[in-house]
């Protein structure tokens, strides 16, 4: 029987930026900067990091009011729950300065919406949260949010009200953030697998809310102009 | 809300002491210069991958930890510091995540970590084992 079964598309070319990252990583381990197997398992547990672990801590969160509350009072412990540990878990098995060990859930409410930044550099809660986005990580989010939050807020398509409330949270090398948003409503009855899915990455760092439906980190929406120039 | 970091007013002033070189690297110019046209968000246009980062991303990520996490040879806000810098005066044009990785290796060099001769040949050598048929 003929294979239907056809490969998936890929890069057939090696960039200068490919060789310069092996390069480097190869002339480090040459001067004992760090062994191949540090790197190595360093590389594997990257991979193992994504949103989705935050996003089931808000769903159960959303169920269960105990949990809620352990979760608030202590980020770290209310991981667990959600299969993270934040000491043991990195190679280095018990925590790194980078990933502190200490994790604030931020409760939004109908009025309060908090937003996360930082604006020392671009701390992350990467042991629940994976790797941050790259607008994240520009100067541009992280000088504008803490003057002009709502702004912000409005060019990620979230525009709130004027009776909300705007909190920045600015993570530092202590303390990481996650938001928990509030619940929307259409998702009566759901099952927290349900839930989890809605709360995306965006949702969990507050520039976005979640909406039943909306399951992706989609790109930034484009909106024609209202009133478009013609030349 | 928040108002500025005292953490970023006392960081800044720690590195601004310390007054980096930020002169440009021939050879990182050399491969900026080359790489136009060829970073992942124009490869994977070329060949239809979806794929929204490169495959060396990850230990890219991995890399920059060790440095920090188990060599302490340069730890992470300080290597996000000067990336910022760098990224400023040098890369502003190179796309993400390759402006990340230039900058890296410019503070490497500029840290004294691995040389810029050393990694010119390095690179040569790596070239030709990935090109090889």
């Amino acid at each position: 029987m003929a294979d239907k079964h056809k490969a998936a598309p890929m890069v057939d070319e090696v960039s200068e930026f490919e060789i310069l990252e092996i390069a480097v990583r190869e002339l480090a381990i040459e001067k004992g900067l760090f062994t191949a197997e540090d790197h190595q398992a360093w590389t594997e547990y990257m991979h193992t990091l994504s949103p989705v672990p935050a996003a089931r801590l808000v769903a159960k969160a959303w169920l269960d009011p105990e949990y809620k509350k352990l979760a608030v009072e202590d980020g770290v412990k209310a991981s667990l729950e959600v299969g993270i540990d934040w000491v043991k878990q990195m190679p280095t098995q018990f925590g790194t300065p980078s990933d502190y060990c200490n994790l604030r859930v931020m409760e939004d409410t109908p009025t309060l919406k908090h937003v996360v930044v930082c604006t020392l550099c671009s701390c992350y809660p990467r042991p629940i949260l994976g790797q941050s986005p790259e607008w994240y990580r520009t100067p541009n989010y992280r000088r504008r949010l803490v003057r002009w939050p709502r702004q912000v807020l409005a060019e990620f398509g979230l525009q709130l009200p004027d009776d909300v409330e705007v909190r920045v949270v600015d993570s530092n090398q202590k303390t990481r953030y996650i938001v928990m948003p509030v619940r929307p409503e259409g998702t009566e009855g759901w099952t927290e697998d349900q839930l989890t899915e809605i709360v995306t990455r965006d949702c969990l760092i507050g520039v976005a809310n979640p909406k039943p439906g909306k399951t992706a980190n989609d790109p930034r929406p484009i909106r024609k102009a209202l009133k478009p120039y013609h030349h | 809300m928040t108002s500025i970091n005292p953490e970023k007013i006392e960081l800044d002033k720690e590195m601004q002491s310390r007054d980096l070189d930020k002169s440009a690297i021939p050879v990182l110019e050399q491969i900026k210069k080359q790489g136009s046209g060829h970073a992942w968000k124009d490869l994977s246009k070329k060949w239809g991958v979806d794929n929204p980062n490169p495959p060396w991303k990850v230990t890219l990520e991995a890399t920059c930890e060790v440095l920090s996490e188990v060599s302490c040879a340069l730890p992470s806000l300080e290597r996000r510091w000067e990336e910022d810098e760098l990224v400023e005066e040098h890369y502003k044009d190179v796309p993400y995540p390759e402006r990340q990785l230039l900058a890296l290796a410019h503070s490497m060099i500029r840290r004294g970590l691995i040389d810029e001769e050393d990694l010119a040949k390095h690179m040569e050598e790596v070239g030709k084992r990935l090109n090889m048929v």
